[in-house]
């Protein structure tokens, strides 16, 4: 499929697609289906096999894990983007669309043949994606450690107070 | 680099040797609010222009928030962030019971009427009266800014919450201001130089001085230690400089400018540039003009032992490492020029009690006050092996630091 430059232009902002030129970006959204969903359609299931990556272009997708809604994502957010790195990966939450919405999905067997191609667009988005994850890796890590779940020293930290004692070796 | 970066270079160093930790010094850079709006006045030609006014208020731990309006065409909001933290570290340098600020508005006022600029300031202070007060903020005089801006503020603020001269600082004698609040910042620079003499086994009497600018800092600052007994042997300003190793002669010199309105043209002495001032052979430079005057190069030619700034960050970063490094003593800016801020305070003060101090009262408080900040400075400085500059910087994150943790976040 083609689509516009103009389109391309607004997907390389996106995080994961990032350092593409506009020519790469085209030659990887070649392989790019455009697809609508009406709403209250399901995207995905938890559980299913996640075979593509999508790119939300209109409307809003709800995210939910047994029924909890985890977030909202809408225009130029990503989902699946795990399943173009790690194959018979299955969708670890529910994606349904809560407006009409409009979107692109990319298979990954695609591009996982486009990486085994050494094909650079592809290279680019995978570093983008491992990026992307070892943000939400330290995030996660960061979360976890202001819970009071410390890996090292198992106790919470009090950096306050300790600023206190490292001022009073001052003298002022 | 601008004033704001170097001093955000001195607040990362001292914060890393005091070891405070990343999240500890976002946490003291971070300002407490910004505040951005829109200015729109009509000119007296009934056109309309609009300007962006900024007000930053930095960190509030020790106190009501203080710092200057500048009405300048680069204001920007990094800038006045900068600026703002500048006037935290200061203010707790003399350990004045107050947190740090800046605003400002982008515009040039050379190109306004006095009726324009009195709408100006008058439309800003309708913008953000809501946020400055004597008890959360209080503006003073800055670039651009004068006695009769701050005026202007104290009127307008007062339709809104009632008579407040202690809103803002810097006014008119007659109309609450503080008396020596013209050559407050020359005399806190006296007060340090004095006792970095008495340090270093220098007398007072006989010690040759060199001043860049003849502002409302260095006009005084050559008045004051000609009068203890300094020998004024380089003075300039923008329009060129003169020279005279034997001593310029003062009294004649203050005649001169009082006539031309420059120290340029001056009979007593050989004239020379700007630049030629700040490298003649003397005891105690004073730049007292611009920033980022002195960089790594002329740092090496400097002859002077000791450098007063006056002005805020005449020093570049490089510069300063190239003094350490030769041994010259730099009596940082934070420090040296904070005599202004500090006779702010008493006017405030004055304001808050709705008395009027005598000139002496004011002059014993400043010496005081300058003095002791001189003396701690000093001590961690001895006790560390650290220059003066990083030992006021250490000293301010201490203070500051203190009074947030005793508080809590």
């Amino acid at each position: 499929m083609s689509i516009s430059t103009q389109l391309v232009k607004k997907l390389v902002q996106i995080p994961i697609f990032g350092g593409l030129t506009v020519a790469e970006a085209a030659e990887f959204f070649e392989v790019a289906v455009e697809d609508s969903l009406a709403r209250g359609a399901t995207l995905f299931r938890e559980g299913d096999d996640g075979d593509s990556l999508v790119v939300i272009l209109e409307g809003e997708v709800q995210i939910t894990r047994k029924t909890v809604e985890l977030s909202r994502l809408s225009k130029h957010n990503v989902l699946g983007e795990m399943s173009l790195v790690s194959e018979g990966e299955v969708r670890s939450a529910t994606a349904t669309a809560i407006t009409d919405v409009k979107l692109l999905r990319i298979p990954s067997k695609r591009v996982q043949k486009m990486i085994k191609g050494n094909n650079v667009a592809a290279l680019k988005v995978v570093v983008n994606l491992a990026q992307v994850m070892s943000k939400r890796l330290a995030a996660i890590s960061d979360r976890f450690a202001a819970a009071g779940g410390g890996a090292t020293t198992g106790k919470k930290r009090e950096e306050l107070a300790d600023f206190g004692r490292i001022l009073t070796t001052w003298q002022f | 680099m601008t004033s704001a970066d170097s001093a955000h270079t001195y607040f990362t160093k001292a914060a890393r040797i005091m070891d405070v930790g990343e999240r500890i010094e976002t946490l003291l850079m971070t300002p407490t609010r910004e505040l951005r709006v829109q200015v729109s006045i009509e000119l007296d030609n009934g056109e309309i222009r609009t300007f962006p006014g900024y007000r930053c208020q930095h960190d509030n731990a020790r106190g009501p928030m203080k710092g200057g309006l500048r009405y300048h065409p680069d204001v920007s909001s990094e800038e006045i962030h900068g600026l703002a933290s500048l006037m935290t570290w200061k203010t707790a340098v003399v350990n004045l019971p107050f947190g740090g600020a800046k605003g400002g508005i982008a515009v040039d006022p050379g190109t306004l009427s006095l009726k324009e600029l009195e709408r100006l300031t008058r439309k800003f202070v309708d913008q953000m009266h809501e946020v400055i007060g004597p008890t959360r903020d209080i503006p003073g005089p800055d670039v651009n800014t004068n006695p009769q801006v701050m005026a202007w503020v104290m009127d307008q603020y007062s339709k809104y919450h009632g008579h407040s001269p202690a809103v803002v600082t810097g006014k008119p004698v007659e109309l609450y201001g503080s008396r020596g609040r013209d050559s407050a910042t020359a005399r806190g620079l006296l007060v340090v130089c004095r006792q970095i003499l008495q340090d270093v086994g220098l007398p007072m009497k006989g010690m040759r001085f060199a001043v860049q600018g003849f502002g409302n800092v260095g006009s005084h600052v050559a008045r004051l230690f000609h009068d203890a007994g300094g020998v004024l042997v380089a003075v300039s300003d923008v329009n060129g400089g003169i020279t005279n190793p034997r001593g310029i002669d003062v009294p004649g010199l203050f005649e001169h400018v009082r006539r031309n309105g420059t120290v340029k043209g001056f009979g007593g002495g050989e004239a020379c540039d700007s630049n030629a001032v700040l490298v003649a052979d003397c005891d105690v430079l004073v730049p007292s003009a611009m920033g980022g005057v002195i960089d790594k190069h002329l740092a090496k030619d400097v002859r002077a032992r000791i450098v007063l700034e006056g002005a805020n960050a005449p020093c570049t970063p490089e510069a300063d490492a190239v003094f350490e490094e030769r041994g010259v003593l730099v009596v940082p800016d934070i420090l040296a020029n904070a005599g202004g801020v500090t006779v702010s305070y008493f006017e405030w003060v004055q304001n808050l009690q709705h008395v009027t101090w005598d000139e002496e009262r004011v002059n014993t408080e400043l010496e005081r006050i300058m003095s002791e900040a001189y003396e701690k400075v000093g001590q961690i400085s001895r006790s560390r092996k650290l220059p003066l500059r990083t030992s006021a910087y250490v000293l301010a994150i201490g203070r500051v630091g203190k009074a947030t943790v005793l508080r809590g976040i």
